[in-house]
């Protein structure tokens, strides 16, 4: 019976479903977590990256580059910083239109983009994917955690129908309930970016599929102001930062970082 | 002869312009407001072509309340003023262009500062403590170089701007005789009679 | 308007990339794409278009062809001298109006009707080009019953004006030459909106158009308040353009004198500016609005016996 409104996005079913975004949806399931708090001072974005092997050449992202390591948190902005799940290659193409969103909002208003109007941009795109028909939806769910001086530190999750929301800590990806859960037990309305590294971190360590943690395995960015100008500054964080940090959270794996210290 | 004064003081602007609506030599009306309230805490004073500064007027007000409208809040003054200037950029490259002047001030409620930019017809924008355009801003701008003060209070910024419109009055041939003044502050915006 | 719509309507894989392309790299989405209209396809058309001359610069064109004090036998001839009036008070609205058309020095008609009447309840004044005036005057009329039609109340004379100073607006630049006066009575009370082709549009309680205008606004502003009677305030219309008339000699001939009260307009009369100048209105002898025969039998020096005895 599904099948025959399967094949259309923009189709119905006759339980007033669409099923090629609940497919969309099951995509991201499968994907490597996205984890986002929301802190006082600041916002904490941590990601799983699934795409690893000792033969992945990771030379370009030693450094972080510019973008971050580049396959799940990206500088979209500024002001923002975005974690995605899902298709890689889909998250590329919706990382490349909130730039240019973000672009255009400079140039207009010769502001940072606002956080949630840059996460509606991208929602009034995925959205037309749902109605207008012959393409799929983007496979795609996002995190922004962001500042601007309306709202101050704010943090976003869109899906593929084009839904988002404002968020104090959620995550996104494989394992959600499980780290849903611990994050609603642990997060305090009063809760430090320091705190708040600690709390992704652990809960991250906890949902992930495997049972090391490591720098190969792990992106992870904060959002906080700078001291001196008072400006929102996106630190996205180099792989020997992350092993670092992971270090002084004791949850790096011995055995692990022994290998780290290979590569 | 159109003539508008602006200035800024302490957590403050002042924003005046006359009265007339002339066509040729005749005065087709001595009470146009050419002062728009754009938002809660932003103001606009218009002048130039006949016809494109009501008109672009009306578009800028429309577009900032749409804004306000999907945003649940309104742009800060520098965003207003920067969306301002790039539509009348925009225009300027177009087959027909607005051929406006503008003195658009504002609060700004995130910062807590007043804020006052200049911006011609052909796009020009600068941020300043005071300014004018038309006749008015020969005889004003050296006067507020050496009256304006921006710690000044609302009374002796509006004393300062009595003094800008008198010198235009006693020295300006064709002076306009009525002004509509508007302030906006951490309050809002509101009318001030002179 | 429908970009994204269309973007999806062709199947083949190179346009479909073109237009995916397009579409990331122009989009602040057509706004309209978003909104209530979004899925209406062209039927909900933002801003109505029109048509333009079909030539390469519309108003070189027309100046071309209608500048006659450059070639005095060019094709069409606008008229440019005129007085055109109107004032609102506790009565009503009374509009007033001469009836000379001329081209350059020629007088070409002493009977134009410079009131056009839009609807039982609008007025519209002519001053500068007549077909541009009669034209969209005319065409304001069929929006303002379609308006009527549409909404089941008539038009306000504020909407009325407005649907008309856009209109000219959108064909700025392009050599339109009206100044007008949008007359009438609506929910508000009696109104009068001055439009012209620069696209100004101003409420007031008086105005005067065209180049006797400074004559009658003499006059006009002098006898002027807004407790005056109805018969006070049609003769002061009418005085007004005599004066215009008498001193502009581009504007004479007769007035026409029109009255809007609450059920609409009123046309009064058509008045000889000749006849004004030595009768007045009532074709009395010695009651005409002329200099000379007002002060008939009235003289400045001291003692007028002395002088004609010496």
């Amino acid at each position: 019976m599904a099948r025959r409104y399967d094949s259309r996005t923009t189709i119905f079913s006759p339980e007033g479903r669409l099923y090629q975004i609940e497919y969309a949806m099951e995509a991201i399931s499968h994907a490597g977590t996205v984890i986002g708090v929301l802190a006082t001072d600041g916002v904490v974005l941590a990601a799983e990256k699934k795409v690893t092997g000792k033969l992945l050449d990771l030379s370009s992202s030693k450094e972080g580059g510019y973008g971050g390591s580049g396959e799940k948190i990206f500088l979209l902005n500024a002001n923002v910083i975005g974690g995605v799940a899902g298709l890689t290659a889909d998250a590329n193409s919706l990382v490349n239109y909130a730039r240019t969103a973000a672009q255009r909002h400079l140039l207009s208003y010769n502001e940072d983009i606002p956080v949630e109007l840059l996460a509606q941009r991208l929602c009034d795109l995925k959205q037309g994917y749902t109605q207008f028909g012959g393409l799929r939806p983007f496979g795609v769910s996002l995190l922004y955690a962001g500042y601007d001086p309306h709202y101050q530190f704010q943090l976003y999750h869109s899906d593929p129908s084009g839904n988002y929301s404002g968020w104090k800590a959620t995550c996104i990806g494989a394992n959600i309930g499980t780290a849903q859960s611990l994050l609603k037990q642990e997060y305090k309305d009063d809760i430090t970016v320091k705190e708040a590294i600690s709390l992704v971190l652990k809960t991250m360590s906890k949902t992930m599929d495997s049972p090391t943690l490591g720098s190969e395995k792990l992106e992870f960015a904060v959002l906080m102001l700078d001291p001196k100008t008072k400006q929102p500054r996106a630190k996205i964080y180099k792989p020997a930062e992350i092993d670092a940090l992971l270090l002084a959270e004791g949850l790096m794996k011995k055995d692990e970082d022994t290998e780290m210290k290979g590569v | 002869m159109e003539v508008s004064f602006a200035l800024t003081g302490k957590d403050y602007v002042i924003v005046a312009a006359d009265t007339t609506a002339a066509r040729s030599i005749v005065k087709m009306k001595t009470d146009q407001d050419k002062i728009k309230i754009l938002s809660p805490h932003l103001l606009m004073a218009y002048s130039g072509e006949p016809g494109d500064t009501l008109q672009f007027a009306e578009y800028v007000e429309r577009n900032i309340r749409l804004y306000q409208i999907r945003n649940l809040y309104a742009l800060s003054p520098s965003a207003a003023a920067s969306w301002i200037r790039r539509s009348l950029a925009e225009s300027l490259r177009s087959r027909n262009s607005y051929a406006v002047n503008l003195l658009v001030g504002g609060f700004d409620t995130t910062t807590q500062e007043p804020h006052l930019y200049w911006i011609d017809y052909l796009g020009t924008m600068t941020e300043i403590p005071f300014g004018a355009h038309g006749y008015g801003s020969y005889f004003a701008l050296s006067l507020l170089d050496r009256y304006h003060d921006p710690d000044a209070s609302l009374e002796e910024g509006l004393a300062t701007l009595k003094r800008c419109i008198d010198e235009v009055s006693k020295r300006l041939v064709v002076s306009p005789d009525r002004y509509k003044v508007k302030v906006v502050d951490k309050d809002g915006v509101r009318e001030v009679e002179l | 308007m429908n970009t994204l719509a269309e973007q999806f309507s062709t199947t083949s894989a190179l346009s479909k990339l073109k237009k995916t392309q397009a579409l990331l790299e122009d989009e602040e989405m057509s706004d309209a794409m978003w909104g209530s209209q979004a899925g209406f396809g062209n039927v909900a058309q933002g801003s109505p278009s029109f048509a333009v001359p079909a030539v390469p610069d519309p108003s070189a064109f027309l100046r071309l062809h209608t500048d006659d004090r450059a070639d005095p036998n060019c094709k069409i001839k606008i008229q440019h001298g005129t007085t055109t009036l109107a004032f609102r008070y506790q009565g009503g609205v009374i509009v007033a109006v001469d009836s000379r058309a001329t081209a350059g020095s020629y007088v070409a008609s002493g009977t134009v009707k410079k009131v056009i009447e839009i609807n039982p309840y609008l007025l519209g004044t002519m001053a500068g080009g007549a077909a541009d005036c009669q034209y969209w005057e005319t065409y304001l009329g069929m929006h303002c019953r379609l308006h009527e039609l549409r909404n089941r109340e008539r038009i306000s004379v504020s909407a009325a004006s407005k649907y008309l100073s856009n209109l000219v607006y959108s064909y700025k630049g392009m050599g339109l030459s009206m100044g007008t006066m949008i007359c009438g009575w609506d929910k508000t009370g009696p109104a009068i909106f001055y439009v012209d082709s620069d696209g100004t549009r101003l409420k007031g309680d008086l105005f005067s158009v065209g180049s006797g205008s400074t004559f009658a606004y003499g006059v006009l502003d002098q006898g002027y308040h807004w407790d005056m009677t109805d018969e006070d305030a049609q003769e002061l219309g009418r005085r007004s353009i005599y004066a215009a008339g008498h001193r502009d000699a581009f504007s004479g001939n007769t007035c026409n004198l029109y009255h809007v009260k609450e059920d609409g307009w009123r046309f009064i009369g058509n008045y000889d500016l000749s006849k004004l100048h030595y009768d007045g209105p009532n074709n009395v002898p010695g009651a005409g609005y002329g200099y000379d025969i007002r002060i008939a039998g009235r003289a400045s020096a001291l003692q007028p016996a002395v002088a004609a005895a010496a």
